[in-house]
């Protein structure tokens, strides 16, 4: 079987842009095709990531972003999985070159969340959650995460103090993170007077409103070897999906169950255990998902999964070394929720390739990437990167 | 088969294509019109004993598909709950909504709103299921098919 590899990678800047969804996508194929072929000589097929065509009232994303790579002879779709759609779009695009039907795709993400405003943003992600029971009580995506936050502080006795620590954290890592949403450091206090959003959630525990729009073009290792150097390569060696019930009253409510599955689907078909993660991005769309993530995927040990703010070495007996949400995740980076999944293949692919500038982790050789849709996990896609 | 008895409407079985009219349970609209009748009706697996509402066509938790319906009782629990500063528009004139998490005595889990301040509830308050029509705002919010069905809603017990 071909060995599939990440050939390059493109994005627009993560923010609220006057750019369309077209046209953030038009920067990120510049940037990944900068010192390639033309698409239409190389690539096979291309997948899109995209949520809701509430925001700019398209859909057919496959077809347009074809057309706009010169790709009107491939097949194209857009992959619909809320939030976890860049990583499922990646996942096909990883599928499709091992099994050797295609020696290159590529795989892309684009939302123009701030379209309709913070209320178009609200009513297009409430379309994730149970129609029948969650829709109709009114409740919101804040609040979706407010209740596994209140459960997972009752349960496990963290406080909103040490959850304003990840934002802090993860803020700090964007401030390095030239593509990041947020290029600013912020401290405990900023968080902690920020607005409840809904309790215990403030303001700063959530992930912001984004447009953007990112690529990633994976290759089979042979074909790469005739287009760039190995080193500027990353063996994408293991790939895992998993679903978990729409509504969120039916799961595990501090056990993220369907990331747990996906994660140890990535590391079987990588060979690895989560022991060897460096570097890893997990779906902070709000601050108790980094813990929550951290005990799922094996990080961290169960109600210890707060500790991820910290320094690797000041965790509990148990942890991993590992340096999560180096871009700032999608607290600080931004969450353009289409494209989420592909900007965090992209950190990893810096990572293994030195080219992380100032948050580069030294030695960094494999990187987990995280990436769910709806609430938590009710969609989970993990890829296991590794450096060549 | 497992062993059951097919046809029964007392027993669990598969359910067929031509059971999932407007009026089965296992249909939302069926699901609606009895708590619209106030009985709150879930589906509970014959292998795993797993409980859940509305009922639907497999177990979650094993796959088995030999389903019983059940009465559901309206006593509950509040697992987790939380307060909505800023709903979406249909729910705006009711702001702030407190919501929660409750597991009914029957282990059936679902997400509701309380009749009451977040600050009056709490994990492990007891509370009661009601059902009421929609209001004229949430009827406006909701699709044509929605309009009579119609909301529950937990108060303290």
């Amino acid at each position: 079987m071909p060995d599939p590899v990440i050939l390059s990678v493109g994005a627009s800047p993560v923010g609220d842009s006057e750019l369309t969804g077209r046209d953030l996508f038009s920067v990120a194929l510049a940037e990944a095709f900068e010192n390639l072929p033309d698409p239409a000589g190389i690539v096979d097929a291309l997948y899109v990531g995209n949520q809701s065509e509430s925001y700019e009232h398209q859909i057919m994303y496959g077809t347009l972003l074809a057309e706009w790579a010169g790709l009107r002879h491939v097949p194209a779709e857009r992959v619909e999985g809320c939030a976890a759609a860049g990583a499922l779009a990646l996942r096909h695009a990883v599928r499709d070159v091992r099994s050797g039907q295609c020696d290159v795709v590529l795989a892309c993400g684009v939302e123009k969340m701030t379209a309709g405003g913070t209320a178009g943003a609200t009513e297009a992600l409430s379309a994730a959650f149970d129609r029948a029971l969650e829709q109709r009580s009114g409740i919101t995506a804040p609040s979706q995460y407010a209740l596994l936050a209140e459960r997972y502080c009752h349960e496990t006795g963290a406080t909103e103090e040490e959850l304003a620590r990840v934002a802090v954290k993860n803020h700090s890592n964007a401030a390095r993170n030239p593509r990041a949403q947020y290029q600013s450091e912020i401290d405990a206090e900023t968080v902690l007077e920020s607005p409840y959003v809904a309790r215990p959630l403030k303001l700063f525990d959530c992930a912001p409103v984004s447009d953007g729009a990112a690529a990633v073009v994976i290759a089979s290792e042979e074909v790469a070897a005739t287009l760039v150097d190995s080193e500027e390569t990353v063996r994408a060696s293991g790939v895992g999906a998993g679903s978990n019930n729409l509504a969120v009253a039916e799961r595990d409510l501090t056990f993220v169950e369907g990331a747990h599955r996906a994660a140890r689907g990535a590391y079987e078909e990588a060979g690895v255990e989560a022991s060897e993660i460096d570097v890893a991005e997990v779906h902070d769309a709000f601050t108790v998902c980094e813990p929550l993530l951290a005990e799922a995927v094996g990080f961290a040990p169960r109600r210890a999964g707060v500790e991820c703010a910290l320094e690797p070495g000041e965790r509990s007996d148990g942890w991993s070394d590992v340096e999560l949400s180096t871009s700032g995740g999608l607290k600080a980076r931004g969450h353009p929720i289409g494209a989420t999944g592909l900007y965090q293949a992209i950190e990893a692919y810096e990572q293994l390739t030195g080219r992380a500038g100032d948050r580069q982790v030294e030695g960094a050789k494999r990187a987990l990437c995280v990436n769910e849709g709806g609430v938590a996990d009710a969609v989970t896609v993990a890829h296991v990167l590794e450096a060549t | 088969m497992t062993g059951r008895e097919r046809g029964d409407g007392e027993s669990p079985r598969r359910v067929k294509p031509e059971d999932l009219t407007a009026e089965s349970p296992f249909t939302l609209p069926g699901f609606f019109a009895a708590l619209s009748d106030g009985r709150l009706l879930g589906g509970r697996c014959d292998e795993c004993e797993q409980a859940f509402v509305p009922p639907r066509p497999a177990c979650y938790a094993c796959g088995s598909r030999e389903i019983a319906v059940e009465e559901q009782p309206r006593e509950g629990t509040i697992l987790t709950n939380t307060e909505v500063a800023r709903p979406a528009p249909a729910f705006a004139a009711d702001a702030p909504l407190t919501i929660a998490i409750v597991e009914l005595d029957s282990g059936v889990r679902l997400t509701g709103r309380v009749a009451a301040d977040y600050e009056e509830v709490e994990i492990g308050t007891p509370v009661e299921l009601t059902v009421r029509e929609l209001t004229d705002q949430e009827k406006e919010f909701a699709l044509d098919h929605e309009e009579e069905w119609p909301l529950h809603v937990f108060e303290p017990a």
